[in-house]
């Protein structure tokens, strides 16, 4: 579920980066107060911990030639804490953009919210809320099962909340949702079953680590849960209302016709002037169109309605590029064939 | 396994390699966002971008081949978005490209697009860090305002990748080779977790002598880091060059069509 560049509009991704940033930095800030200097070493080897985790793998048996292993983040928000489990899954998951390329730059921000703030912080608190009282060990067991279900399905929900605000998959937001909601029920099922048995193996080991003894672990009070989650749902809910009302470029898809279905009655027509206007000012922004004017109805477009001259500006374009990029890689191939001779 | 195995092409020396890891890092940022926001109704203009991470990894010397398997490793995604595109839009379009017409669907049409834009995004983002040793990179993060613990934690994370890596290694070998067939799902889901416990108590185990080595050698939560850096005119050319091609290509294409 790492998110790319593409599936995001340039808004979207320089918001969630900005909440991602203040977040981060945030938490860090708190952080920094609290652990002493001895802990950083733990924090940073926890993250490499998490990518070393993920290469355990094992077979699921329904599902013959897959397999699954963990992501980590509840584990970690559990044992650590929810502001260390957040600041070590938020580098695990920059270092898989800078490092393996897992996710792109400006889709940071979203693979951070979506992966390291949302599962770490709800999964601890629904932890939290399941251990109130004594601890046992079956209480913990389904506290952490409860918290890695529902945490990374917060997460998989917020894909495609981003994807159908940025507009530009094609894909009905409905659809895309029910995938990941269905996909993601699976994952975090997995996710939990290891979850709960690494805790009982380190009950096991180490029960000072799992009773929450680990040197170094930052408490979140109630009041701050509690505000973390208000702001959440603020958040959410906003961008769900937005997907509701006509956003002119989320919701690109309600006003399109379905040629697959002919009686599909589309939300809003396109004899809309507002939509007119938004297909006139992108027909008129768009800088190189391929293809211009949106087929209004279904096989109304005639071969010589289209502006062929368009077509012919793009080839030279790409043309033009290709040559340059041979003659970029000859002057630099011949420049290295050089060097040695002169060293 | 070493760090060399990831990021092997980092510790090269070029022209590209020299430059400022904040002046490039800034680069393809602002190269990313522009790509982006390109209209999705063409595909010929992510190509007329594709030049400068080219350049980039031509100049850098980074093999060609490596890069296209790297992008194709980390397509997965993405490729599964951009395929069911074709499903959902069906609007029939005519292209016209040169000489040649093609009718097809807006749908394939975006699916394109994006995986046209994915490619060129990627390009830039490896040309970054293929061509700028990592700690060079948190250097310059940490000077652009990254906080201190997340440059530390990075730094941390990123030297004992490889280390732990290695030992599931060690640990998945010796599974192997006890396990000579498939033990059931639950017998399996044990062994895999306590796999995962003794890698985890081990990893803080590890920690804490690291920790002590550390204190021995008085680290007092400060990074430091030899690498210097400085602008100089090579980064300034550079930039110049970079703001020049993407502002360029963005005021040059855009009268030719109105």
């Amino acid at each position: 579920m790492h998110m790319a560049n593409e599936l995001l509009s340039v808004p979207v991704a320089a918001g969630t980066l900005a909440i991602a940033a203040g977040a981060l930095g945030f938490i860090c800030r708190r952080v920094r107060q609290v652990i002493a200097t001895e802990k950083l070493a733990l924090m940073g080897i926890l993250g490499a911990f998490v990518f070393a985790a993920q290469m355990v793998n094992f077979q699921i048996p329904a599902m013959p030639g897959t397999s699954g292993h963990m992501v980590g983040a509840v584990l970690l928000a559990i044992i650590l804490g929810p502001h260390l489990g957040t600041v070590v899954i938020s580098s695990v998951v920059i270092i898989q953009c800078l490092i393996f390329q897992d996710g792109g730059l400006l889709a940071l921000g979203c693979n951070i919210i979506n992966m390291g703030l949302v599962p770490c912080y709800l999964g601890y608190f629904l932890y939290k809320l399941v251990m109130t009282g004594q601890f046992s060990s079956l209480k913990s067991y389904i506290g952490a099962m409860l918290a890695c279900v529902l945490a990374l399905e917060a997460g998989a929900i917020l894909v495609p909340i981003q994807a159908a605000l940025s507009g530009v998959l094609a894909v009905p937001f409905s659809t895309f949702l029910i995938t990941m909601i269905g996909v993601h029920f699976l994952v975090g099922f997995i996710e939990g079953l290891i979850t709960v048995t690494v805790l009982a193996y380190l009950q096991q080991v180490r029960p000072d680590v799992v009773i929450d003894c680990l040197p170094g672990k930052v408490r979140l009070s109630r009041g701050a849960v509690l505000i973390t989650l208000a702001i959440f749902a603020v958040i959410a809910g906003a961008g769900l209302s937005l997907l509701a009302s006509d956003f002119p470029d989320g919701l690109e898809w309600s006003y399109a016709e379905r040629p697959d279905q002919p009686d599909f009655d589309s939300i809003v027509s396109n004899e809309d002037p507002r939509v007119a206007a938004v297909d006139d000012f992108q027909s008129k922004y768009t800088l190189l169109p391929d293809y211009s004017g949106r087929a209004s109805k279904l096989g109304q477009i005639a071969v010589d309605e289209v502006d062929l001259s368009a077509g012919w500006t793009s080839f030279a374009g790409v043309v033009g590029s290709a040559i340059t990029m041979v003659a970029i890689w000859l002057a630099a191939w011949i420049l290295r064939k050089r060097q040695p001779s002169k060293a | 396994m070493h760090h060399a195995h990831i990021d092997k092409f980092a510790y090269q020396d070029s022209v590209i390699h020299r430059l400022d890891s904040r002046v490039k890092f800034i680069a393809v940022l602002i190269f990313t966002a522009v790509v982006i926001s390109l209209p999705r109704t063409s595909l010929s203009i992510p190509v007329c971008y594709a030049i400068g991470p080219f350049a980039i990894l031509v100049l850098g010397r980074v093999p060609l081949r490596f890069v296209f398997r790297k992008i194709l490793l980390v397509s997965p995604f993405v490729l599964v978005l951009a395929l069911s595109c074709p499903l959902y839009d069906r609007t029939p379009l005519t292209v016209a490209f040169g000489p040649f017409i093609w009718r097809g669907t807006v749908g394939w049409m975006r699916c394109f697009t994006i995986l046209g834009k994915f490619v060129v995004t990627m390009l830039a983002l490896i040309g970054l860090v293929s061509t700028t040793r990592f700690n060079d990179l948190l250097a310059g993060l940490q000077k652009l305002g990254v906080p201190k613990l997340l440059v530390i934690q990075l730094g941390f994370l990123y030297r004992y990748i490889f280390v732990l890596i290695d030992r599931a290694h060690h640990i998945l070998q010796a599974r192997a080779g006890r396990k000579l067939r498939s033990l059931g799902f639950k017998r399996e889901l044990r062994t895999a977790s306590a796999m995962v416990g003794s890698l985890f108590i081990r990893s803080i185990d590890t920690a804490e002598h690291i920790n002590i080595a550390m204190q021995g050698r008085g680290f007092d939560g400060r990074w430091r880091s030899i690498s210097k850096l400085r602008i100089r005119r090579a980064d300034l050319l550079f930039a110049l060059a970079a703001v020049f091609f993407i502002l360029g290509l963005y005021v040059f294409i855009r009268p030719v069509l109105q």
